[in-house]
């Protein structure tokens, strides 16, 4: 009975029907030229340049050799190997047709994080060995040429926005390859702000970390560098 | 010079050169805008193979710089050069997924026990003849014999082993000091093993530690071989058994086998006692005499009685041998293809480092080979015939595309990082396009006419508006929807008729005419003997039949692959092609009507100057439009790693 009043109850629905609207005519707004002029797409640096880039970054070694540096010997898992690394940066594989990747994703990105990282911190260690635990002995500074990353020597005592500026165009030529005074001129000021930043936090709160608070602020504007568009677009 | 060398040379010489500058009076500093110094970046990220140090940029930097110098030194450079092969192996994927494992070249092994208690490994091949009923096409000892049935790429079938009495494992068996164990093998007493006397092998040549010790760890000093194999003559006999059919299912096998022996083949009956070329697929079905050569190296060793493993080698390498990114052990079947990719680069390699006519990339006759290619040129591929060829008369490669006589004859199996060049591989060679490992990654000749078509003339079969309706027209080119692209794809892939799918084997005119008279449909409408296999049935008739593959165009057919080479690098569109495919590649995106100006140019420098690489990439480089390529200049940057 339930099903019969449930029929004679759709049964007695008026038909839907759906009326269309004209459009109205589009009325011009502007008139422009059509753009014709060839579009430079964003384009990334190929997996081989960037690896071989990181190899050269790391003292011009060959990849076993920059992973035993990258991981090191204290186990915090800084660096996993190259091969977790290859197909995340998007090689091809030619064995299995697959192509070489032109955009970005999530696992490229977190291994571009996990690269910059192991470079920047290991570099701290070796380039900036003087700036070692306070207290404890300080290290023998490494000839300034013979630095890969940090290719200056830090300033004696609390640095001026001069003595950053010199010292990052270092770091600027090597990540980004032109001087740092051509780039925006807020980028300067804001890495200094970053350094002081995280030189601060450091201190304050003595993380467990290898590093100091000055090679942590190294480390940290070296992460900015290393992580920037430009370095990974060409 | 090599990769890792020339970049730890080059990262130190940028080092030396940022320390002099560093240290002595700077030098004289030209005005750069933030495009020069993109422009550079882009140059060295395609030209040196990574970004510039900085060492580099302050070399740019000087007033005496001489950016057009410093392309020319680069476009000299090993970079250039992976940058240029770079393209064309993104376009053609060269590198295998595939096995090599023709059954004349496997060489199996298995465990015996022997009457002192002690096991040993002895080798053999699958299918070997032999004059024995009771072992004959098997292990050269019955399971009577040893209490298992050997099972090819199984586990043995028995509980307990029986011990082979001395007496009979001797007889059946000899000692060798093979290939793979010794630098000397073709020596009469070879003493030059691997990793004692012989202690300088190439690096690279790392045979499995399972091959190189006993099944009681103790080292091998020879290998035991059933005897059968162990023969090192070039040419054998064909040979009958007088078995005519197969035993009846209920009569008792000689020896306990589990298959009866094998019975005598058309081929032998016709050919009895006449002499077989020992390094082909028909010498192992039909002959006794016939084995893995001197230091058996017409044969690959197999750790196990299946495919299993031989050497070690690399498995990711993204930037090149030099820098492996592992080494692995592999079977042995991969051995060869691995090879024959490391043979494509290094033709490509050289096609751009030596700025060679670009249509020796379809026409060239030349090629590399290193120790283990060397062997397989000389012997291994003859092993993949012949089959259903001998009913044609061609019981062995009658015209190989490279020629074994032009394969360098001091390259040793295990002298795999000495290349050698070719200059020519023979009459049929064309380019990368008769090389195995082409011809095994487009394994038929549709697929190899296909990429003809979209590598080198930049062109794709796309069909628009295609209606398909029921049809039993076999030829696509007429075939209603199938026309759009099969009018043009067949006769590309008649080029390839001549050389069989999945195979380097090259079928000659003299014995299979495009159109052959021998092959027609009989009353059942079946083409007769052993044509089906080589000839095609939906195009015979009572008169005769036309090659597989060659239906699209018989000219093309028996033009070959080199004249598609020769053709294909003839039109326009190649020349077109090439620019559009480097100018968009260092451009980073692709080519469009707005370019037009730049690729015409480009494509009047590149065939006027010879089909040069260099030539045209010098062209992009110096060009305004690479300039602007860079996306930075039209995007500054956020500082987004900053806070």
């Amino acid at each position: 009975m339930g099903i019969a009043l449930l029929a004679a109850g759709c049964a007695a629905r008026p038909v839907e029907r759906v009326v269309g609207t004209p459009a109205g005519a589009l009325v011009a707004r502007e008139t422009i030229d059509q753009d014709t002029t060839p579009k430079a797409e964003l384009r990334m640096v190929p997996p081989e340049v960037y690896m071989r880039t990181y190899l050269q970054l790391f003292g011009g070694l060959l990849p076993d050799a920059v992973q035993q540096k990258a991981r090191g010997a204290e186990g915090n898992n800084l660096f996993d190997t190259w091969d977790d690394y290859v197909s995340s940066l998007g090689f091809p594989d030619y064995r299995l047709d697959i192509p070489r990747q032109t955009q970005t994703n999530a696992l490229m990105v977190a291994a571009f994080e996990r690269l910059g990282i192991a470079l920047c911190d290991r570099a701290a260690e070796r380039d900036l060995a003087m700036l070692g635990k306070a207290g404890g002995p300080k290290a023998t500074a490494l000839p300034v040429q013979e630095r890969v990353i940090f290719a200056f020597d830090p300033a004696p005592g609390a640095m001026d926005e001069a003595q950053f500026a010199t010292r990052f165009d270092v770091l600027h030529r090597t990540f980004l390859g032109y001087p740092a005074a051509l780039a925006p001129k807020e980028r300067a000021p804001r890495y200094l702000a970053l350094y002081r930043d995280i030189a601060a936090t450091h201190a304050k709160t003595l993380p467990k970390s290898k590093l100091t608070p000055d090679q942590a602020a190294w480390a940290a504007v070296c992460y900015g560098l290393v992580r920037h568009p430009e370095f990974h677009l060409y | 010079m090599r990769w890792p060398l020339l970049f730890c040379s080059l990262v130190l010489a940028a080092g030396v050169a940022f320390t002099r500058g560093a240290s002595s009076a700077p030098p004289a500093v030209a005005p750069r805008t933030l495009d020069d110094y993109r422009h550079f970046r882009i140059a060295s990220i395609d030209l040196l193979g990574r970004m510039p140090t900085r060492g580099e940029v302050a070399t740019f930097e000087r007033a005496d710089f001489d950016f057009d110098r410093w392309i020319e030194e680069h476009l000299q450079g090993p970079a250039y050069v992976e940058r240029l092969t770079r393209i064309y192996m993104d376009l053609l994927r060269l590198e295998p997924n595939l096995n090599f494992s023709p059954a004349p070249a496997q060489l199996f092994r298995h465990e015996v026990l022997q009457d002192d208690g002690k096991s040993v490994y002895v080798y053999y091949r699958q299918n070997q003849r032999r004059a024995e009923p009771s072992i004959d096409g098997e292990f050269c000892f019955a399971p009577d014999e040893t209490g298992v049935v050997i099972r090819p790429n199984a586990p043995s079938v028995g509980a307990t082993p029986k011990a082979l009495p001395k007496k009979l494992l001797e007889a059946r068996t000899v000692l060798v000091h093979p290939w793979w164990l010794y630098r000397d093998y073709r020596s009469p007493h070879p003493s030059q093993r691997l990793g004692e006397s012989w202690k300088d092998p190439d690096p690279q040549y790392r045979p499995v530690e399972t091959l190189l010790n006993e099944a009681d760890g103790k080292p091998t000093i020879a290998v035991r071989v059933c005897r059968e194999e162990a023969q090192t003559q070039d040419l054998g006999h064909v040979h009958t058994s007088g078995r005519l059919k197969n035993a009846p299912a209920d009569e008792k096998l000689p020896g306990g086998r589990s298959k009866p022996p094998p019975i005598d083949k058309p081929f032998a009956l016709q050919h009895k006692g006449e002499p077989i070329s020992c390094d082909t697929r028909s010498a192992l079905e039909n002959s006794i005499d016939c084995g893995c050569g001197v230091g058996l190296e017409r044969c690959i060793p197999n750790d196990g009685n299946g495919a299993t493993n031989a050497f070690y080698f690399p498995n990711k390498m993204p930037l090149g041998p030099g820098q492996p990114l592992d080494l692995v052990k592999q079977r042995a079947e991969r051995w060869y293809p691995y090879w024959w990719s490391r043979e494509a680069v290094h033709f490509l390699d050289d096609l751009f480092e030596k700025d060679r006519d670009f249509r020796q990339i379809l026409v060239g006759r030349q090629s590399f080979v290193n120790g283990p290619l060397a062997q397989f040129y000389k012997t291994m591929q003859r092993t993949s015939c012949c089959g259903p060829e001998t009913a044609f008369g061609m019981n062995e490669e009658l015209a190989p595309l490279f020629e074994p006589q032009n394969v360098p004859v001091d390259l040793m199996p295990h002298d795999v990082e000495t290349w050698r060049m070719v200059p020519d591989r023979g009459p049929r060679a064309a380019g990368i396009l008769t090389t195995p490992m082409f011809l095994q990654k487009y394994a038929t000749a549709r697929a190899r006419g296909a990429v003809l078509y979209n590598a080198f003339l930049c062109k794709s079969f796309v069909a628009e508006n295609a209606q398909l309706t029921p049809s039993t027209e076999p030829n696509l080119m007429k075939r209603p929807g199938c026309q759009t692209c099969h009018a043009t794809l067949e006769p590309l892939a008649a080029y390839f008729a001549r050389i069989e799918p999945s195979s380097s084997v090259f079928l000659p005119a003299t014995n299979f005419p495009a159109v052959s008279a021998a092959c027609r449909k009989d009353k059942s409408g079946k083409l007769n003997g052993n044509c089906n296999a080589l000839y095609d049935v939906a195009f015979a008739d009572d008169k005769g039949a036309t090659l597989r593959s060659a239906y699209g165009s018989i000219a093309h057919a028996d033009a070959a692959a080199t004249g598609a080479g020769q053709d294909i690098t003839k039109m326009p569109e190649f020349a077109e092609c090439a620019v559009q495919r480097v100018a968009s590649s260092f451009l980073g995106r692709p080519t469009n009507a707005d370019d037009a100006p730049l690729l015409t140019a480009l494509d009047k420098e590149f065939v006027a100057s010879g089909f040069r690489m260099k030539t045209l990439v010098r062209g992009i480089i110096r060009s305004s439009e690479y300039r602007k390529a860079n996306n930075m200049t039209l995007a500054p940057a956020a500082d987004a790693g900053a806070k």
